[in-house]
């Protein structure tokens, strides 16, 4: 990385106190490596957040909508583990890592959060090539529109 | 369709209520209301169908709405999502049962009518998945169990699930499973009856109608589960979804209207839907091994695009 790089993670990371991780389980690795090297020596805390979508399209069965809904906890509760794990390793003293599992619409939850908690930065992965986005949607695109505070994309592809 | 449709969800989704207040598992109640749930209409118009005497109509829905579900709705939902990816373990199970199912059936064809000692074995065949899949969703659910107490803590959730609660028989409960019933039988005896008279309006044979009109339409379930779950990132409840569906497809939505009365097997259903059913199931196995144990929108397309030819061949070519 050239000299002026440096030169702004440090004021990047001299800016953010409390940092939140918004993740649905992909490109895991990339967005904790870029956390990290935001984060340095300093003191910080991180939430990491994983957001259980449970909108359903209409005549989806009862049961099987509660059955998605208890796969996807499982699934949010497995990786904020997985992130508890790394932020909280000795190698990183310095962070106060905190899981949040949130239900409703991701982007929408996403930002509430990041109000309710007062966070300084939000950090989620984008990558989605053009059909899935406009197949798919994209949560990042609505979180940047609306976040409280400043917003970090990590490209993923 | 929207009655019968509605009315499966609150017969099913009452009857595990019940069932879960009368102490029976959550797990052989899950795996039945998701296997079950969904193939409901699909099972009502078949058993309707053969009641009324329109068994080609039953037939015909049941083999048209397999393979429906896996060239048209996995097509769909591969095209949709991107990719579906699958366990080979849950997979390979449940692949081989549907090949199985299908074999089964198509050698059942090949003596004419299906009569009710098919019935029987179909009937206890089924039993005999049902109970493999009860004891795979056991061990699962132990394994995840086990790792859940060991992560749960440090993590916020909104509210915490009850666990272990005590539930009593509701009354509410038992009114919407009768409600739920009695909305099958109607909606399943409207959808035959409008499907046959259409038939004879428009001209069109029975079996057509049965293997496009009412397959499709009676697969909705299916579709909504299998593509938002796939959007979601549920690949196994996705692709599970469907094998597990047509496996309750042909063992007992043949199986139980065949014990009833004898089920006619037309001789294009034996010469090319049910091949092109086995065909499909095959096709789909190579997809995701092809795909590294995923269903890429590639796939997805040839899948659809095989489920285009085969309507347009059974359509305009054959019928």
């Amino acid at each position: 990385m050239p000299f002026y790089g440096y030169l702004y993670l440090l004021k990047v990371s001299e800016m953010h106190e409390k940092i939140m991780v918004a993740t649905m389980g992909e490109y895991m690795d990339e967005i904790m490596k870029y956390t990290l090297d935001i984060i340095q020596e300093r003191k910080t805390e991180v939430i990491g957040i994983y957001v259980v979508e449970t909108s359903t399209p209409f005549l989806t069965p009862k049961k099987v909508k509660e059955m998605m809904a208890t796969e996807l906890r499982d699934k949010g509760k497995e990786i904020l583990e997985s992130m508890r794990q790394e932020f909280q390793s000795s190698k990183h003293y310095m962070i106060n890592f905190r899981g949040m599992l949130r239900e409703g619409d991701p982007a929408e939850e996403i930002v509430k959060t990041a109000e309710e908690e007062g966070v300084d930065l939000i950090i989620l992965g984008t990558g989605k090539d053009i059909i899935d986005k406009r197949l798919l949607g994209s949560v990042s695109e609505k979180v940047v529109h609306s976040a409280p505070c400043n917003v970090m994309l990590i490209k993923t592809i | 369709m929207l009655i019968v449709i509605k009315s499966a969800d609150v017969f099913v989704d009452n009857l595990v209520e019940i069932g879960g207040a009368l102490g029976i598992s959550q797990i052989i109640l899950g795996v039945t209301a998701s296997a079950i749930g969904t193939s409901l209409p699909e099972f009502g118009s078949a058993v309707i169908a053969s009641l009324s005497g329109s068994t080609e109509l039953g037939v015909g829905t049941v083999i048209g709405s397999n393979i429906w579900n896996m060239a048209g709705i996995l097509g769909i939902s591969a095209i949709v999502a991107g990719s579906i990816r699958t366990g080979s373990e849950g997979l390979t199970r449940d692949w081989l049962m549907t090949l199985g199912t299908g074999l089964i059936l198509i050698f059942f064809m090949l003596f004419g009518d299906i009569t009710w000692t098919a019935a029987v074995v179909m009937i206890a065949a089924y039993c005999f998945y049902l109970w493999f899949l009860i004891k795979a969703q056991r061990k699962h659910s132990d394994e995840s169990s086990q790792q859940e107490e060991n992560e749960s803590h440090n993590i916020e959730t909104p509210e915490k699930q009850e666990k272990n609660s005590k539930k009593i028989i509701n009354k509410k409960s038992i009114a919407f499973v009768i409600v739920g019933f009695v909305g099958l039988v109607i909606g399943c005896r409207l959808m035959v009856y409008s499907g046959v008279e259409l038939a004879s309006i428009a001209g069109i044979p029975e079996m057509i109608m049965g293997l496009f009109t009412l397959a499709i339409g009676t697969s909705v379930p299916e579709l909504v589960v299998t593509l938002s779950s796939a959007m979601k990132g549920l690949h196994d409840l996705s692709i599970g979804t469907v094998l597990g569906s047509n496996t309750f497809n042909i063992l007992v939505g043949i199986g139980v209207p065949a014990l009833i009365m004898s089920v006619p097997v037309e001789r294009l259903s034996l010469t090319f839907d049910a091949p092109v059913m086995l065909f499909v199931t095959v096709l789909l196995m190579v997809l995701v091994r092809k795909g590294n144990m995923k269903l890429n929108r590639v796939a997805g397309i040839i899948l659809l695009v095989t489920y285009i030819v085969y309507a347009f061949l059974r359509i305009f070519v054959l019928a």
